[in-house]
Formats: C-alpha cells, structure tokens, sequence
C-alpha cells in the first residue's frame, strides 16, 4: 500500500497511468442504416463486436442470454447497459442483443420521427495495473486482486465506455444527442448524422454531462482496415473547450474512440478513473 | 510405360545432379529494422522473411517472428505460399515476436532437404504486420547460387525500417 500512496502523490502517476493500455481492443457498432424516412415504423439492424480490424467483427458485444455461448465475456456482457435514448431524451433499456460466434445483433424500432441513440453502455470495472519483476507491465480485474510477489507501480484503476452510434428517421432532432451525464459523450454544433465528404464537422466531447476540461485523446479509422495495409489512425485536437473538428476525406463509416481519465482524490479505493467512447458514425457522398 | 517412367525418374537424378554441381556453399545475409511506433497499445509485430521463386512459389523461411496462430493469417502473402501448408516447413526458424531494433538473419542456402538452392533468380519477401497497427511488404530479386556478390538497400515506410541484403 505504501507504493500506492507514495504513487498518487507524485507528479508521474498521469504520466504512468496514460503508459498503460487500459482497453486492449477496439469495440464498436454497425448499423445496417444511419438515415431513414417514412411515414410508417421503421426497424435498424445493429451488430456489435471486439475487434481491431475496423467494422469487421471478431468477438460478440453484448448480450440478453439467449446467444451463444460466449464463455469469459458474459461477466461483461451482464454489466453492459443496453440502451436506446429516443428522440425526446427518455432513455431505455429494454433493447434485447444476442451474441453469436462473431458479432452481436440487436434489432431496434423506430416509431417516433427524430435521433435516437443507440448505446451499449459499461459501468465502472475495477482493474490494477503493475510492474513485474521483468519489467512488463500487467494488469488484474476486481477490487484488490492478489498480486504477485515483488510488483511495482502499482495502479488502482476502473474503466467505463459507452459504445454508441446515432440514427435518424425522418428530420434529426437534439433530444438523443443531449449528454446523459454519464462518461464521455458527443455533443457540439454539428449533428451527428449530418456529415458529408469535405465538409468540417464541428463537435464538443462532454465528460459527466459538461464540456470536457481535462485532457483527451480522439483518434478516427475509417472502415475497412481490413482490406489496406496502412491503418491510416488520425489524432485529433481537443481545444480546451472540448471542441474538435472533424473533416472526412470522403464517404463511408468511420470509427472514433475518444478517452480521458480523471485522478481520484486520496484516500479512496482507486487511484485513476479511465472513460472511453466508441462511436460509429457514417459520412455520405458530397 | 515402364520404360517412360524409368527414363522420367533418370533425367530427373540428371538434373538434381546438375543442379548441385553448379551451386557451392554461400551467405545470404539480411539485416532487418523493426521501427519504434509510437503506439498505445503498441504491439510487437508479426514478421516473416522468406524466398520464393519467381513463380511465387515458396522455397525457404529464413524468419517467422509470432505469437498466437489466430494471426498467422494476417502475414497474408507468407501465409498463403507457405504458413498455411507448411510448404516447405519453418518450424526450424520460428520464434516470438521481436522489439524494435535491428536484426542480423544468416541463411546459407541450404533447404530443408539438405540440399542446396538450386542456382537461378529468386525474390526476397519481408512482410510485416502489426495488431491495431498497418501492414507492411517488400520484395527484392536476388540471384542465387551463381556466384554472384550483390547487396540491396531497401526501405520500408510503415512497419519495417532499413533493410539490407547481401549475398556472397
């Protein structure tokens, strides 16, 4: 306990906490249609997965029990949050997901004209990260896991993320873009399903409801990592505001992973909090 | 019939016979640059050198650098022409994923057969790829067996540095 302590009160506890990978994976979701219009109820087929190769699925994200059987991920699938925030705000979580061997898919109806948000949501996990003797970083989940012997730099870490994407059936509107107040969310001037090829969009990352203030990472892939060799990762700049733009280079579904992490006041039973964002959001021809 | 495989079976000694004579003991010497990455996660990546003719046809692994098989696969072009048949077999060059720096592969030509390469033009591939990072491929024709000191400067621009080639 004492390197803990002696830990969080130097000035390289951020350093260190942003050295080591918190999420190992990308994960993501992929809507069979981010644009839709009618005067009749309209239904999105979503799959979800975990997977580094960008909208092309390795593992299942999510579940309601009745999917395959999907061995270590059902602790994590039962803390997911399966949510649908309608275009008036309210938020549900009735929306059923069934893993299969590669993907999960969940079906969600459309009634109401406006967005609605579709997020599978993952409350705080408890993890620790540490140094081994041989110098390699390692990391245990639960609160305080049993440790090998000699450890150091030890962390006491949780991580939470949202995994969404927004849909819009008939005229957009704000009510689902509005944050929550939980974990890092998009908001800003442009809509979210209003993007086009060579036009700036021009958005706000929110942490706990209010602009971001403290540090955060974005990076975008564009789809289809899969088929071309140069992973083509963009970095982009988070003003002090939260502001960020973004400019596609040209249409289809890109992936945005935003994060930020906040120091927990000791004594407490975590030292670092980590919150990611994982949107999928789809840009269309000029 | 028997005659015509007789005579089949006898040109083919002929020309095992030729080939050896014409080939000697060499040095093919690759010396390869695994860049830093600033990356988080960072990844050590999968690599794999390998000849072939020019055919595309595998003759020999000098290095296969890995970790879990569920990856083998994305050494998409090594995995096609050798991983996935174990044409000709590697298991005597494999080992785990290198850090950044630069590595020093010797190969003297000989094949898993014993036997040496035979003589004639092949192409070097080094391909390189790496998790939640990009793919990299190179190729470069060498002649073998013929006698003939070269050395080759290439450069990668994603997943591989410097990479030099002499033989002798």
């Amino acid at each position: 306990m004492s390197i803990i302590s002696k830990l969080t009160k130097s000035s390289g506890l951020i350093a260190l906490a942003l050295a080591v990978q918190v999420q190992a994976h990308e994960r993501f979701m992929v809507p069979s249609h981010t644009l839709l219009s009618g005067d009749k109820a309209q239904a999105v087929t979503v799959t979800a997965s975990i997977s580094n190769a960008i909208f092309h699925p390795d593992r299942p994200f999510g579940d309601s029990n009745t999917g395959a059987n999907v061995g270590d991920l059902k602790d994590l699938f039962n803390m997911l949050e399966h949510q649908v925030i309608k275009p008036n705000g309210e938020v549900t979580t009735d929306t059923r997901w069934q893993a299969f061997a590669r993907l999960s898919v969940a079906d969600v109806w459309f009634k109401e004209s406006g967005t609605y948000r579709i997020g599978l949501v993952q409350p705080e996990v408890n993890m620790t990260t540490f140094k081994k003797i041989d110098g390699t970083f390692s990391r245990r989940f639960g609160k305080n896991p049993k440790l090998p012997e000699g450890v150091t730099d030890v962390v006491r870490r949780t991580t939470s993320s949202r995994i969404e994407t927004f849909i819009s059936f008939n005229a957009p509107n704000l009510g689902a873009v509005k944050p929550t107040g939980v974990g890092v969310e998009l908001g800003g001037d442009t809509h979210p399903n209003d993007l086009f090829a060579g036009e700036t969009a021009n958005f706000q990352l929110f942490y706990q409801g209010k602009p971001i203030t403290q540090p955060a990472k974005i990076k975008v892939i564009k789809a289809g990592t899969r088929h071309r060799n140069e992973r083509n990762e963009q970095q982009l700049a988070v003003a002090k505001d939260g502001t960020f733009n973004f400019t596609p280079d040209s249409a289809g579904f890109y992936f945005l992973a935003a994060e930020t992490m906040e120091k927990v006041a000791q004594p407490a039973d975590v030292d670092v909090k980590h919150f990611s964002l994982y949107l999928t959001l789809e840009v269309f021809p000029e | 019939m028997n005659k015509i495989r007789f005579s089949f079976a006898l040109i083919c000694i002929v020309c095992a016979l030729t080939l050896s004579a014409l080939t000697h003991a060499q040095e093919i010497k690759v010396s390869v640059e695994i860049p830093q990455i600033k990356a988080n996660p960072y990844h050590k990546p999968y690599v794999a050198i390998w000849v072939e003719t020019k055919r595309r046809k595998g003759v020999h692994t000098l290095a296969f650098w890995k970790e879990q098989p569920d990856w083998f696969k994305d050494l998409r072009q090594w995995w096609r022409k050798i991983g996935r048949d174990k044409t000709p077999n590697y298991d005597a060059v494999t080992g785990a994923t290198r850090k950044p720096g630069t590595y020093q592969l010797t190969w003297d030509g000989q094949l898993n057969s014993g036997e040496n390469v035979p003589a004639g033009q092949y192409v070097l591939h080094i391909e390189a790829v790496r998790e939640q990072g990009s793919r990299e491929y190179i190729r470069q024709i060498i002649t073998l067996g013929d006698n003939q000191t070269q050395t080759y400067q290439l450069q990668g621009k994603t997943e591989l540095g410097s990479v030099q080639i002499s033989i002798k």
